[in-house]
Formats: structure tokens, C-alpha cells, sequence
């Protein structure tokens, strides 16, 4: 009998489902003993967000400088449901998450430009959509400049609930893709898309997937932050700044690994929170200077400094 | 009013393609995108009107000397970054990365260093009264950025076709590798490059306050996409084509603000996307940019 | 159309190409190329540098598409489809310049293609010693020399049980030793049934292990036949030595 192909082990599988439960059990019991809710909120957001983005930025190398365009989609999508159609919040989010994802579909087509050409135009197109949603003459549907507030259905409590799960799920994916034929497909498509072809790989299947997925997780994980913060502005929820923490986390901690990212947010958010500086720009500087710095001295993260091949970090 | 919408849309265009020449240039020469462009733009802009408002040195003059600065700037700047990268194993996607950190970092210090409010210059500066062209009138300041934009784009043009290190220019922008071999100093041509580039961003920043009406820290990334639009439009790595492509810009952009202008704001986006997609060797050109 | 090496069986040859176009911009780096293969036959196509031999190979493994004619597997259309379309037709290739998948190790290498391909349940290390990488298995490709990559590129391409296999210059840059070596491994693989192109410069490896020849200028095939007869074909003759 032929012996079955080697399929990634369990014993890469087991470490990681290990970390997964111990950094979702974390974020669902921390509130009963930190009682700074929000920053909890906000550091599981960008968790999601720097995974969502590993996922087409570390295994597809599809680097989405317009990625909160998701975020801001999903925010926007759950927003209206709940303002026109008096959507409850859950459903809410389901149709939040699928504007994403239709916003994820009208962008395939991006995925057929190379490298750089795709960093500009995915960012040109969340301009574009930043403009569309807080043009005034939209204002009757979107609100326009003025922003959502949606006081009705404010719930930190469930909405907090809603985005540890989020958490789980989004961190299950990267579990998912580090340890089946289809991660390391992803993973050969970025180390060379005409060999992954010629492995029998469906090239462009894997991208989109791969670029759904990461849609949406980043629509779904908007639409909860609207329902947490429940007042914000266009600028708020399509702010650049938002891709580049996502970035930055992904980038310090080492992407196309799940615990990279997950260092990422923890040392660099909670860096960020501990100083407290209190101007923007300070945050600015610092995270630019990083960004700098990393590209030039330790491209692949603080994962490689554990081992050269960051293939085999969890 | 379609008389008016062209004409401006020309001139506007000129200035456009000033606008995106450095990007094209650097492009061109080291196959790097540096999304720092529009940051080195609101510099030059700073520049222009500290020294107006604090010593009233006319913006022309202030448009010399930060050329002579800016290429003193980018030098040391190529050595720093560039070198480096290029050694890496993905150095268009690190380049991307590195220049939108260097992006931020200056974008940070010019808000902290000058506000985060817009500032501006009054147009009168550079000359009284509108000026008259094809019985339209429109002022001064846009007839003299479209000027220097002419004479910026023709100075490249000399240095590139005239010059013996434009020539060496051009065989590093056509092959890099043979370049390498035949023994150019690949490297220096580069930095001078770079240089360059960043100066004619500067040159554009300068006339910035005039054509844009005002400057703020947070302009960068905005013009960094306009650029990258325009030399979209036109075709990388082509002096020439850069002004084609900005005029093709401006006359749209003049189009859409007389006809739609509460959606203007939209054009620069949709016209990256739409000319990536439908045409992604750019109008005048014939480059391969899929994946 | 028939030419010769189309058996007469009724079958029709697992692969056929006919007056093959293919364009960049204005010039046709392919112009009507057309030939057969059989099933354990290997034909090798020969010509001079730039006369569409890798582009043919291209256009058969689906990186380009063509512009005009057909490819026919088993007679049936192929052309334009995508590379992992072909490759669960049967089709496979190595490249000129190899192109492993560098951060990955060997064995991944192999692993992806075995799980891809028409054969999941392969054994990798089948297919990895076959290329003798038997000693660098867990080697990431990256650290490997450039004939080990060669022998990757063949490695990954078997892996996925084609049945025409198109070799890119698989000889360039090997030690005499190590030529023999390749020549039996190749001969080997059409005992198995499977049909092979191979494309390269040193002639004598072609002599080696082709059952005939295709040779190739401009685009076109000029000759079809055994390398004895090419070499003293006239227009051969003219193209190799004429420039």
C-alpha cells in the first residue's frame, strides 16, 4: 500500500491551538479584572485586523495599503442596517460583513496587478469609497460628513462578547492555513505563482479566497466596532492609519505566522498605551521610524530572531 | 465655460505633470514607488512659505534654492535606504513599505514642526492682476506654474537626452542588469536620480500653495496617489509622457469640477483604478505590470 | 493533419500542436509551429537561440496563451487553458531558469505538487530520491545549487504524474557524469508511458535520449526527423551556421 502523502504534523497543530485558546480565554476574562474595556476592545480590533491582513498579506504577499476599507465597509454596511431597516445588531453584522465582502468581490480585479501596483490602487480605492460615504449629497442615505450614532443600540457588554469571538474566529483561520494543503498552497502562490501553478495550483481561486477571507474578517470586525463605539465619523472608521497599525503589528511581530502578529499588538499597542502620548503626530513619528527601521534591519520580524526560517515559528 | 474648462485644464495639467515627475523618474531609474513623494511636495511648500511669511523672500527665489537643498538631501537619503534594499530578497514590496514609514515620519514632523492647519500664500506674490489667454482669464500664479512646469519638464529633458550622465541615466532606466556589467556606476546615477526626483517634487510643492490654494501637513498621501495616477496615465518612466499624462488629469479634473464638482474629489481614485484595469501598460505605454 | 510519428493506431497522439502563433506586441515569437508526441517518445526541439523554443513551451503548459492554432492533448482542445488545468490533463515542465519555491524546503516542494496533483496519495520521497535530493530533504530550496534546483523543478514536476513532460534545458551548466546520469532518468520516464519535449542546446545529450528532433527558426519548424538528417539539411544548415 502506498503510505499516505506527510500532511502537516499535529504536533505544529497542537502549539497553536494552544495559543489560540490561551489568547481568546485572556480577552474574554481580562474585563473582569482590567476595567479599561475599551483598550481590551480596541487591542482585540487591531489583533483581528493585523491577522486579517497576514492572512493576503503574509501568505498571498498581496499587500493592501486600503485594507480599513473593509473595516470602514463593515462599520458603514452594519451602521445603515441599523439606522434605515432597524436591523438588530447581530443581523446587522452579517450584512455589514457581506458589504465587505461585496466590496472584496468588486475589487477582484486588483488582484491581477503586481506588488506595488496593487498597494496604490487598493489604497486609492478606499479613498474612493472614504469619499463616496461621506460625500453630502449622500447624506439622506450615509449621513454623509456628520457621521453615525446609533445611541439605541449601544451594548459594550455584547458587543465586547461578539468581538472575542471574532477574535477566535479570525485566529482559527490562520490555525487553519498554517497547518493545511491550502495555507501552504496560499504560501506557494507568493513564493511564485507560475510554480504553484505548475503544482497543480489554482492561482487564482487562492487569491480570492484568500482576499475574501481577509475581507471578511475585517468587515465583520468594523461592523462590531460601530456597535461598540456607537458614534464615529467617516474619517473615524476609513482612517489610513488604521491599515498601518495593521501593518506595523503584522510586519514587527513576522507575518505568515499566527503568534507574529499576535507579539505584534501586544508589545507595540500596549507600548503605545503605556506611554500614553497624548499627540498624534508623536505616535506618528514613532510608528514611521519603526516601519523604517524594520524594513532595513529585520524584514522578516521579531519571529526570525527565534529562527531564521520563520516557515517553522507557529 | 468648455473654452475655460480646457484651458485650465492645460495648464492645471502642466502643472500636474511637474507634480509626477519626480515619482517617475525614481521609478524609472530604481524600480522603487516612493510613496514618500507627496511628502517631499509639502515640504517644498513649508519651505516656500516659512521664508515668505517670516523673511518675504518671493517664492521664485526660495524655488532656486531648494533645488540645490533637496538634491543635497537626496543623496545621502539614497545611500541611507536604497543600497540596502535592493540587496533584500523582495525589494519592490520592502521599498514600498519602507518609503510609506519615511512617508509617515515626515508627515509626523511637519505636524508637529508647523501645525496641523492649512496655510497659504496669497497668489498676488507672484505677479499683479489674471492674465489673459484665448480671451479666458485666469490668474497669475497658474500661468507661472504652468510655465515652470514647462521649463522643469524641458530641463529633464535635456538632462536625460543631452547630457552624458542622462545618457548613462538612460541605459541604467532601460537595463539595470547590463548596466551593472558594462561597468556604470549604477549607484551614483541612481542617488543623482534620486535626488532629482525629490527636488522636482520640491519644485512642484513650491508652486503648491497656489495651485492647491493651500497646504497642510497631511497633503502627502493624496498627491503621492495623484502622481501615481498621472504617471499611470502616461507611462513610467518618460519625462513626456508624464506631461501627457498630466494634462489628460487636469482637463478631467477641470471637467468634473465644472460638471460635477461636489464629486470631484472621487476623479483621482477612479482614474488609478479604471487605467490599472482596463489599460495596464498606461496610455503611451507598453510595460508589463501584471502579476 | 498527419505527420510523421503519428502512430496508425487511432489513437490520436497525446499531444499535437498546430501552426502555433504567438505575439508580443508586433513580433511573432511563434509563426505556425506545429508537431506531434506519442506516449514513451521523446522529441527533441532544437533551434537557434530566440527561434520560439521556450515560448512553445510556454504556450503549452499554459503560462502563455496562444494567439492562433491549436494544442491538442489526446486530441482534444488545451489551448489557453490554465496551467493547473493542464497539469491535472497530464501536462508538466521544468524551467529554463528553475523556479522552486525558495523559503520552502524539499520536501514542501514535492508535498504541494504530490497534494495538488493527479496522485494525492503519492509518496513525496518517491518522487525526491527519483532526483537524487534524497540528502537535502529538509533543505530549504533557497540553500540548494542551482543543478539541485534543476533537479527540484523535475522532482515537483513528476510529482504530479504528468504524462507529457516538456524539459526546459535541463542539461545546461551539468558535468559529463552528471549528463549520463539525467539522460538515463529521462529514458527511464518513458518507460512509464510518458511523452517528453525536450528543449536544449547541447546536442549531443539530444542525440543521447531524442527519438527525433523538431527544429525550429523564427517561430517555425523547419525540419522534422532524426538529428542525423537534420545536420545535413540544407535550410538546417543555413539557420545554424548562416545566422
Amino acid at each position: 500500500m502506498r503510505r499516505l502523502a506527510v500532511r502537516p504534523a499535529p504536533k505544529r497543530l497542537i502549539p497553536m491551538l494552544v495559543i489560540l485558546v490561551a489568547v481568546v480565554a485572556a480577552f474574554a476574562a481580562a474585563p473582569r479584572v482590567y476595567s479599561n474595556q475599551l483598550l481590551l476592545f480596541n487591542t482585540i480590533v487591531y489583533l483581528v485586523l493585523a491577522q486579517g491582513l497576514n492572512i493576503i498579506y503574509g501568505f498571498t504577499g498581496y499587500l493592501p495599503f486600503g485594507y480599513v476599507g473593509f473595516f470602514g465597509a463593515g462599520a458603514y454596511g452594519f451602521s445603515l442596517a441599523v439606522l434605515h431597516w432597524h436591523t438588530p445588531p447581530l443581523a446587522a453584522l452579517a450584512l455589514g460583513t457581506l458589504v465587505a465582502i461585496i466590496l472584496a468581490l468588486i475589487l477582484t480585479p486588483l488582484l491581477r496587478l503586481s506588488g506595488a501596483y496593487f498597494a496604490v490602487a487598493n489604497l486609492a480605492a478606499s479613498e474612493a469609497v472614504l469619499q463616496i460615504v461621506s460625500n453630502p449629497n449622500l447624506t439622506d442615505f450615509t449621513k454623509g460628513p456628520y457621521g453615525i450614532s446609533l445611541e439605541k443600540i449601544y451594548n459594550p457588554t455584547l458587543s465586547y462578547g461578539a468581538a472575542v469571538v471574532t477574535l477566535a474566529f479570525t485566529l482559527a483561520i490562520v490555525v487553519y492555513l498554517k497547518s493545511s494543503r491550502f495555507g501552504l498552497a496560499l504560501q506557494a502562490i507568493r513564493e511564485d505563482p507560475i510554480s504553484a501553478g505548475m503544482a497543480g495550483v489554482n492561482v487564482v481561486r487562492g487569491r480570492v479566497l484568500a482576499w475574501l477571507m481577509s475581507a471578511l474578517v475585517a468587515g465583520l470586525i468594523g461592523g462590531i466596532f460601530a456597535w461598540y463605539v456607537s458614534v464615529f465619523y467617516p474619517e473615524t472608521v476609513f482612517d489610513l492609519s488604521v491599515s498601518i497599525f495593521a501593518i506595523v503589528f503584522a510586519l514587527f511581530g513576522g507575518t505568515a505566522t499566527l503568534v507574529g502578529p499576535i507579539l505584534g499588538v501586544l508589545i507595540l499597542y500596549g507600548i503605545y498605551n503605556v506611554i500614553g502620548i497624548s499627540t498624534p503626530a508623536y505616535f506618528q513619528l514613532i510608528y514611521g521610524l519603526l516601519i523604517v527601521l524594520l524594513i532595513l534591519f529585520l524584514p522578516n520580524g521579531i519571529v526570525s530572531l527565534i529562527d531564521r526560517g520563520t516557515r517553522r515559528v507557529p | 465655460m468648455l473654452e475655460y474648462s480646457l484651458l485650465a485644464g492645460i495648464l492645471f495639467g502642466l502643472y500636474f505633470g511637474l507634480v509626477a515627475l519626480g515619482l517617475n523618474l525614481i521609478f524609472g531609474v530604481m524600480k522603487i514607488v516612493n510613496l514618500a513623494h507627496g511628502d517631499f511636495l509639502m515640504l517644498g511648500g513649508y519651505g516656500a512659505y516659512i521664508v515668505f511669511t517670516d523673511f518675504h523672500v518671493n517664492p521664485l527665489i526660495t524655488l532656486l534654492v531648494e533645488i540645490v537643498i533637496f538634491v543635497l538631501i537626496g543623496f545621502p537619503l539614497y545611500y541611507l535606504l536604497v543600497p540596502r534594499l535592493q540587496a533584500s530578497r523582495d525589494p519592490e514590496m520592502l521599498s514600498l513599505i519602507l518609503f510609506f514609514g519615511l512617508s509617515q515620519v515626515i508627515e509626523a514632523l511637519a505636524t508637529l514642526r508647523f501645525g496641523s492647519s492649512e496655510r497659504s500664500i496669497p497668489g498676488t506674490v507672484l505677479g499683479d492682476g489674471p492674465i489673459s489667454l484665448f480671451q479666458q482669464t485666469f490668474p497669475v500664479a497658474w500661468v507661472v506654474s504652468g510655465a515652470i512646469s514647462l521649463l522643469a519638464v524641458g530641463a529633464i529633458y535635456i538632462y536625460l537626452y543631452r547630457t552624458r550622465i542622462g545618457q548613462l541615466t538612460r541605459a541604467v532606466m532601460a537595463q539595470r542588469e547590463e548596466a551593472l556589467s558594462t561597468g556604470i556606476d549604477v549607484q551614483r546615477i541612481s542617488a543623482i536620480a534620486f535626488g532629482i526626483g525629490i527636488a522636482g517634487a520640491a519644485v512642484a510643492g513650491v508652486l503648491s500653495p497656489f495651485m492647491m490654494g493651500s497646504i497642510t501637513p497631511s497633503m502627502g498621501v493624496g498627491i503621492t496617489i495623484t502622481s501615481f495616477a498621472v504617471i499611470v496615465i502616461g507611462s513610467l518612466g518618460n519625462p513626456l509622457g508624464t506631461v501627457a499624462g498630466g494634462i489628460i488629469y487636469g482637463v478631467a479634473l477641470m471637467f468634473m469640477q465644472t460638471y460635477f464638482s461636489s464629486w470631484a474629489n472621487l476623479l483621482p481614485y477612479l482614474l488609478l483604478i479604471a487605467i490599472l484595469l482596463v489599460k495596464p501598460t498606461g496610455l503611451f505605454g507598453r510595460r508589463m505590470r501584471n502579476a | 493533419m498527419s505527420r510523421e510519428g503519428s502512430s496508425g493506431a487511432g489513437r490520436p497522439p497525446i499531444l499535437a500542436v498546430e501552426h502555433l502563433v504567438k505575439r508580443f506586441g508586433g513580433f511573432r515569437a511563434l509563426d505556425g509551429v506545429g508537431f506531434t508526441l506519442n506516449a514513451g517518445e521523446i522529441l527533441g526541439l532544437v533551434g537557434p537561440n530566440g527561434s520560439g523554443k521556450t515560448t512553445c513551451i510556454n504556450v503549452i503548459s499554459g503560462i502563455y496563451r496562444p494567439d492562433g492554432g491549436r494544442v491538442l492533448l489526446d486530441g482534444h482542445a488545451a489551448g489557453g487553458l490554465p496551467s493547473h488545468r493542464l497539469v491535472r490533463l497530464g501536462v508538466n515542465r521544468t524551467f529554463q531558469v528553475p523556479k522552486p519555491f525558495l523559503a520552502f524546503t524539499v520536501r514542501e516542494n514535492v508535498e504541494i505538487a504530490v497534494a495538488y496533483g493527479r496522485d494525492p496519495h503519492a509518496d513525496p520521497r518517491e518522487f525526491i530520491a527519483f532526483a537524487g535530493l534524497g540528502d537535502v530533504v529538509e533543505r530549504q530550496a533557497a540553500t540548494l545549487n542551482s543543478a539541485q534546483q534543476k533537479m527540484l523543478d523535475l522532482a515537483r514536476a513528476l510529482s504530479t504524474r504528468p504524462r507529457l513532460l516538456l524539459v526546459d534545458e535541463l542539461a545546461a551548466g551539468l558535468n559529463p557524469s552528471e549528463l549520463e546520469v539525467v539522460a538515463e532518468k529521462l529514458i527511464s520516464l518513458t518507460h512509464l508511458g510518458i511523452a517528453l519535449v525536450v528543449v536544449e542546446h547541447l546536442l549531443g545529450f539530444i542525440d543521447r535520449i531524442a527519438h527525433r528532433v523538431v527544429v525550429m527558426n523564427a517561430g517555425r519548424d523547419i525540419f522534422h526527423g532524426g538529428l542525423g538528417e537534420a545536420s545535413r539539411d540544407p535550410q538546417v544548415i543555413e539557420v545554424f551556421l548562416g545566422g
